[in-house]
């Protein structure tokens, strides 16, 4: 069953659309690989999943219920958890701290908000833990953000994914600027994470799509141009035109 | 008990043994001020312009009830905090809405809306005149009319308020607001209503200020119009930059060099906020965490002398 379905959705910023009738079903336990060139849609999609952007048509369903239009601090209680293209962290926190204010939002209560001190809430520390032991942070979790390499800093930007104990997994390209080395740990760490999640993600690096995907779906000029495995996908005539211009197929 | 505590309770014990009770009271007061705006300036990221609003709004209300109703001095504070915090969830919902230099002019411009308000209705507020006579009504046969015994009364008050601020910056909440501080978007993602929390902030912050406002107005018997106006917007901004805005303990500091300038200094030399300008310059230039942050780098700057 798909547990993150979209309906005709499009995004038009002016005359540009972002993103243009796309449907897409995502089915529960599996990581569905979104690619497709610089500019397709990709990270505009993750935005109207999330709630950031309001569509300007179509629909969303979460486990079959329709959340188009909720605020993105709602969608996050919901069960959507998102990580980012871009570094997006608390910069002067430690890694715990970071952790910990993503754990806390999706707890169970906000009781004591105003007065409990946050340090007594053993079992949000302890799922902010769990959350930087899964991406192997661990034993940095009191260093400040600004001591750790760039690769622990992609790292940190899925435990804060993770502490949120969603359902559904966005990540945005986690590889984005790795070195070769930091993007093995990191496709481990993907590949590791498969199962316990559902995922969605977008990513580059074509190998890394290959080898971890179930299903991959092609975007171009914001609409789906194919729908697969990634065998299917790397047979697609179309799909090799958008990607290479056409020169190499 | 903590290093901070045991200096807080001698700089309270000891005060108005070296200045007089009335300046040593001013010197809380402007502190608990000083603290409501620091939740929103340096645990929130939100530079609010206007709050005056709420210590003017709360210091008319209740310095009114005061002087027509005849109400004792805790009911008198209730309302200063009830007043302040609703004056500053009405500003608060309309400033929430913008952010960055948007959200300051808004912040301002309600303040002077608030403050021509206060100017134009001459029959409750007094206008430019002020409003006098608010007394210091006896509690429990207690005199508040002496300035010791109300000197006691506020820096209790004070070290309560430092209690409650210290509560709400360890708990969730402060760490909410200090991801917001940190990273507005990302806060959102996680499942924050921003606008929420920012409001929050501002509510709180607005209740210091009310109480604030009453505690001043008892204390000299008179509500200034000034006490609504931009001018002391701007102080306490100022002295909480001074003091250091990344610190709790930041605003009473700035809130002591304030005051203290202001009422020592003055007497001796009329041209006495140049001092401020200067110190505000070396802040800003050099040190960006205020007296706070001066002082940290001194004694690390000390000790690693030491060690040679």
């Amino acid at each position: 069953m798909a547990i993150l379905e979209t309906k005709n959705l499009s995004k038009a910023f002016g005359a540009l659309a972002a993103v243009n009738g796309v449907s897409l079903a995502i089915e529960a336990g599996t990581l569905h690989s979104i690619i497709g060139p610089n500019g397709a849609g990709k990270t505009t999609l993750f935005n109207l999943l999330t709630g950031t952007y309001r569509p300007s048509s179509g629909s969303i369903l979460f486990d079959g219920r329709d959340i188009t239009g909720t605020p993105a601090h709602r969608v996050a209680h919901l069960g959507l958890a998102r990580s980012f293209q871009r570094t997006n962290v608390f910069p002067a926190f430690s890694l715990l701290d970071n952790v910990w204010v993503a754990a806390f939002a999706c707890g169970p209560s906000w009781k004591g908000l105003l007065w409990r001190r946050a340090d007594r809430y053993p079992e949000v520390g302890a799922r902010a833990l769990a959350a930087l032991a899964d991406v192997g942070l661990a034993d940095k979790a009191g260093k400040p953000v600004r001591e750790i390499s760039h690769g622990e800093q992609r790292q940190l930007e899925l435990a804060i994914a993770l502490a949120a104990a969603p359902r559904v997994l966005l990540l945005d390209e986690p590889a984005a600027g790795l070195s070769p080395e930091e993007t093995r740990k990191l496709v481990a760490l993907v590949r590791a994470l498969k199962g316990r999640y559902t995922i969605v993600l977008i990513e580059h690096k074509m190998d890394i799509i290959m080898s971890v995907s179930d299903r991959i779906s092609v975007m171009h000029f914001g609409s789906l141009i194919a729908e697969g495995t990634p065998a299917e996908i790397q047979r697609n005539r179309e799909v090799r035109r958008a990607y290479l211009g056409g020169v190499a197929a | 008990m903590k290093k901070e505590n045991i200096l807080l309770l001698a700089a309270v014990l000891a005060l108005p043994l070296v200045l007089r009770p009335a300046i040593a009271s001013e010197i809380w007061i402007f502190a608990i001020f000083g603290l409501g705006l620091n939740l929103l300036l340096g645990y929130t990221g939100l530079l609010s312009f206007g709050q005056s609003t709420f210590f003017g709004s709360a210091a008319y209300v209740a310095g009114w009830l005061l002087k027509h109703y005849g109400i004792d001095v805790f009911l008198a504070l209730g309302t200063g905090v009830f007043v302040g915090a609703a004056s500053a969830a009405l500003v608060g919902t309309l400033c929430v809405q913008r952010s960055g230099l948007y959200f300051i002019m808004l912040t301002f411009a309600l303040n002077q809306l608030f403050y021509f308000v206060a100017y134009q209705w001459t029959t409750v507020t007094g206008g430019e005149d002020g409003m006098p006579g608010i007394p210091r009504p006896a509690f429990l046969g207690i005199d508040f009319s002496e300035p010791l015994p109300y000197y006691v009364f506020v820096s209790a008050l004070f070290l309560l308020s430092l209690w409650i601020m210290r509560r709400i910056v360890e708990s969730p909440l402060g760490r909410i607001l200090q991801a917001i501080r940190e990273n507005e978007v990302r806060a959102e993602a996680v499942g924050y209503d921003v606008a929420r929390f920012k409001l929050l902030a501002f509510v709180i912050g607005g209740a210091f200020s009310g109480a604030a406002g009453v505690l001043y107005a008892m204390l000299f018997g008179i509500v200034p119009l000034e006490a609504i106006g931009f001018v002391t917007s701007g102080n306490v901004v100022f002295a909480t930059l001074i003091g250091g805005s990344g610190s709790l303990y930041g605003p009473i500091i700035g809130s002591f060099v304030f005051i203290w300038l202001s009422e020592s200094v003055s007497t001796l030399w009329a041209r006495w906020p140049l001092l401020l300008g200067v110190a505000f310059v070396i802040v800003v230039l050099f040190f960006r965490g205020g007296v706070v942050e001066a002082w940290a780098r001194f004694w690390s700057w000390r000790s690693s002398k030491q060690k040679i």
